[in-house]
């Protein structure tokens, strides 16, 4: 009944769905990367026409994908303001518009204005990955991306079980978490009014019961991995073996091209920052 | 749903391929092998229990052990997952051990044992360690619901044995009312059951008129969880819902003291000047003599008012005693501060009521209670604020036989002395029959019977198309009708026990006056 919309997976059966995890994972650090290279608008919107190529081969409908924007509004908007008002101008700029000690430039709006659209980009490829990729498989492509790393010694295997438990938890705790408020709310508790002091105040009898029903949880799953064997990763076997597919190879040679049109633009064009 | 139940064999290091047959195996002895490659989240109660159950058997053990795993279910997941179980047993030839708090689960077993304090107390045949009464009880359980009746009929000169199965139950009534010819019945020992009479006030009152409420709108996970449900409950009413898991009754409920408002109370909801709908798909929710379709009714005054007990209720204690919890809502609600006495006076007053001792508990952290004990103080949470209306959802729920027992006449003692109006949820049946006035039934959204627990079940359609169980009194009438006996009675053990044995005296007797005829 929760609308979290940031991480859940979007059941379809598109090109992208049907990826190798790892690709997804690999394309998403390219993209980034290729995010932070482009310093001009072009550059940026290679980026987009990226972006937008990957929404349309996920199947997933462009509104679902937009809402994992909502999560950072308020974060865009506040960089968004630090970069106008606290920008120093060049030598010889001069303000658009001034007051006491505010001064804009257009300087600063062109930053800020970048930067929206940088994060913007960047959480809508994040969210894409999540929606089209499911917590189980999107842990056993890192585990397997992570494997180098076994070497020396760090337990992967056990971080991406972690993860993946995390992953698994979220909705179920956001769904205690309002059949807890609902029931102090009929005990006349109030979240919404009073200062900040009250406010905290009024989330202890949400939080307490909350920690202890995920320490009941808890317990509940270590003996039901128990009673099913579990014992780190030494012995098990796999089902599920992550295979590469002309899929894949598709999406090297798109990720590949991506990379080159950013790298070339930003060798052709003055960064505008 | 195959990782889920490739995690075992997983774990023990079967080779791939195996494990493929295995999920196969599994999956299809829980008959949920169309369900292989979908999520969880689509799965009801049922469903996810018996992927559970297909998890352990991928790990192919001979031995399966099922503690509590149907007590969260509704009665069609229950039946559901020990049909499994059952098939499991017979076919599979698995060894099973299931541990439950549901005498008629524990009756299906070849062998059944009591454990108390940490040993086993009886032993034997579940029919015969299911029978003897007073040392059930001394052990915090009861006999099978249909035992009770059987031993009521039998106390009442009809001596039949106990059962579960009402047909056979009617078959033998009909056999000793033939054989005793009406001798030595007596409707003496039948304590009939009574509510207290009360006026009728706006206070006690409910009033649903077309209420329509969707999850998520507008978007693809917009789901309707109630379409136009109407309902009344009068003052004075112990009153049940009844209906399956996502029929919308507990949206309803929410529904009654605010907690999901209607559009038109919204703060944002602005009114549509001369674009009226039609009256006849209007909304109208009076409770407690708040119109709820008004946003500026008092919802505080409201909450006070109409007391909420959710499922678990346990899971919402928080404070650090048990006194500092009951105060909670208190405290909350109240117009001015309040004086330490008067605190003192109503915490005192509602945990009382709820049958614990004030000074024995008051200091306690309520985590260091026993089930029961939580659930008592959790009500005692709601009641402090003594509203007129009380609605509780599922509140038998996971207690054991006698603590359900205890809980529902907790609530008649509530009914009688504390509030106006009970408003209970229920998955079960003979709950419904035995304790409510009046029962409306829930499904897709709507209510579609409503009325004394004899008219929803008086009609065997109605009641089963919904996929609901029927409570064993109706059961018997069924199987009674079914064998030309018409019986009336409002489907309550002491009414039923009634109906019967007076039919057994007057046919009974009329078999003597035209005697010597069976005697062919």
């Amino acid at each position: 009944m929760s609308d979290v919309s940031f991480g859940q997976y979007y059941p379809a059966n598109s090109f992208a769905h049907r990826m190798d995890p790892r690709t997804k994972l690999v394309f998403l650090v390219v993209y980034i990367v290729g995010i932070f290279l482009a310093t001009t608008f072009w550059a940026l919107g290679v980026c987009a026409l990226a972006l937008l190529t990957c929404v349309l081969f996920s199947r997933v409908p462009f509104g679902k994908i937009l809402k994992s924007i909502k999560g950072i509004l308020f974060l865009l908007i506040f960089t968004a303001l630090l970069n106008i008002f606290f920008y120093s101008p060049k030598e010889g700029e001069t303000a658009l518009w001034a007051w006491q000690f505010i001064e804009i430039y257009r300087g600063g709006l062109v930053s800020a204005g970048f930067l929206i659209i940088r994060l913007f980009l960047l959480v809508m490829g994040s969210s894409l990955l999540t929606l089209t990729t499911t917590p189980v498989s999107l842990t056993d492509g890192i585990e397997s991306l992570l494997t180098p790393l076994k070497w020396i010694k760090i337990p992967v295997h056990d971080i991406a079980l972690i993860m993946s438990i995390a992953l698994r938890f979220i909705p179920i705790l956001t769904d205690e978490t309002s059949r807890i408020m609902n029931a102090q709310k009929a005990r006349g508790a109030d979240f919404e009014t009073g200062g900040l002091i009250k406010r905290v105040r009024a989330i202890v009898p949400i939080l307490i019961p909350l920690l202890i029903s995920a320490f009941r949880r808890a317990d509940e799953l270590g003996d039901a991995m128990d009673a099913r064997c579990y014992a780190g990763s030494k012995t098990r076997t796999k089902y599920k073996k992550l295979r590469f597919t002309w899929r894949d190879l598709l999406g090297a040679l798109f990720m590949l091209a991506f990379l080159g049109g950013v790298i070339a633009l930003k060798i052709a064009l003055a960064p505008i920052l | 749903m195959e990782d889920d139940v490739a995690f075992g064999p997983e774990n023990i290091g079967v080779p791939r391929a195996e494990i493929g047959e295995r999920i196969t195996f599994a999956l299809d002895a829980v008959g949920m092998s169309e369900y292989r490659h979908s999520t969880p989240t689509r799965l009801s109660g049922g469903q996810k229990q018996r992927i559970a159950i297909a998890g352990a058997l991928a790990l192919k053990p001979r031995l399966l052990i099922l503690d509590e795993s149907t007590a969260m279910l509704d009665p069609l997941g229950r039946k559901e997952v020990m049909d499994v179980v059952l098939r499991l047993n017979k076919e599979e030839k698995m060894t099973v051990l299931l541990i439950t708090h549901f005498p008629e689960e524990a009756m299906l077993a070849d062998r059944a044992v009591v454990m108390h304090e940490g040993k086993i107390v009886l032993e034997g045949e579940p029919k015969s360690v299911l029978s003897d009464e007073a040392r059930l009880r001394e052990y915090s359980l009861v006999l099978p619901f249909s035992y009770r009746i059987c031993r009521e009929l039998a106390r009442g000169g009809l001596p039949v044995e106990d059962r579960m199965d009402a047909d056979a139950l009617a078959d033998e009534i009909l056999a000793k009312i033939q054989k005793n010819k009406g001798a030595g019945i007596d409707t003496g020992h039948i304590v009939a059951r009574s509510f207290p009479i009360k006026a009728d006030e706006e206070g006690g009152r409910v009033l649903a008129e077309n209420v329509t409420h969707v999850y998520n709108p507008a978007s693809p996970f917009e789901t309707y969880a109630l379409r136009g449900a109407s309902l009344e409950i009068a003052c004075g009413d112990f009153f049940g819902i009844i209906g399956y898991t996502g029929s919308g009754k507990s949206t309803f409920v929410q529904h009654l003291n605010a907690l999901i408002k209607l559009p038109t109370a919204e703060k944002k909801y602005r009114p549509k000047k001369g674009k009226k709908t039609q009256s006849a798909e209007e909304t109208h929710l009076t409770v407690a003599g708040f119109d709820l379709t008004d946003k500026r009714a008092d919802f505080r005054a409201l909450r006070k008012n109409v007391g909420m007990v959710f499922q678990y209720p346990e899971y919402q204690l928080f404070a650090e005693t048990v006194f500092e919890d009951v105060a909670f809502g208190l405290k909350n609600f109240s117009e001015q501060p309040l004086t330490d006495s008067q605190v003192k006076e109503a915490v005192r007053s509602a945990i009382e009521m709820v049958g614990l001792s004030y000074e024995e508990i008051k200091d306690c952290s309520p985590f260091e209670l026993s089930g029961g004990q939580k659930r008592r103080v959790a009500i005692a949470g709601v009641i402090v604020t003594k509203p007129q209306i009380l609605v509780l959802d599922e509140p038998a729920a996971g207690l054991d036989p006698l603590g359900k027992t205890e809980i529902m006449e907790l609530l008649h003692k509530l009914h009688r002395e504390w509030c106006k109006t009970v408003v209970i949820v229920s998955h079960d049946m003979d709950e419904i029959a035995e304790n409510c006035t009046k029962a409306a039934a829930f499904s897709e959204g709507k209510v579609v019977a409503f009325g004394t627990p004899k008219e929803l079940f008086g009609s065997q359609t109605a009641v089963q198309q919904m996929g609901l169980d029927m409570p064993f009194s109706a059961k018997l009438t069924y199987a009674l009708e079914r064998r030309g006996v018409l019986i009336s009675s409002d489907l309550s053990t002491p009414d039923l026990v009634r109906a019967v044995l007076e039919y057994a005296k007057t046919a009974g007797a009329g078999m003597q006056l035209t005697g010597g005829d069976d005697n062919v």
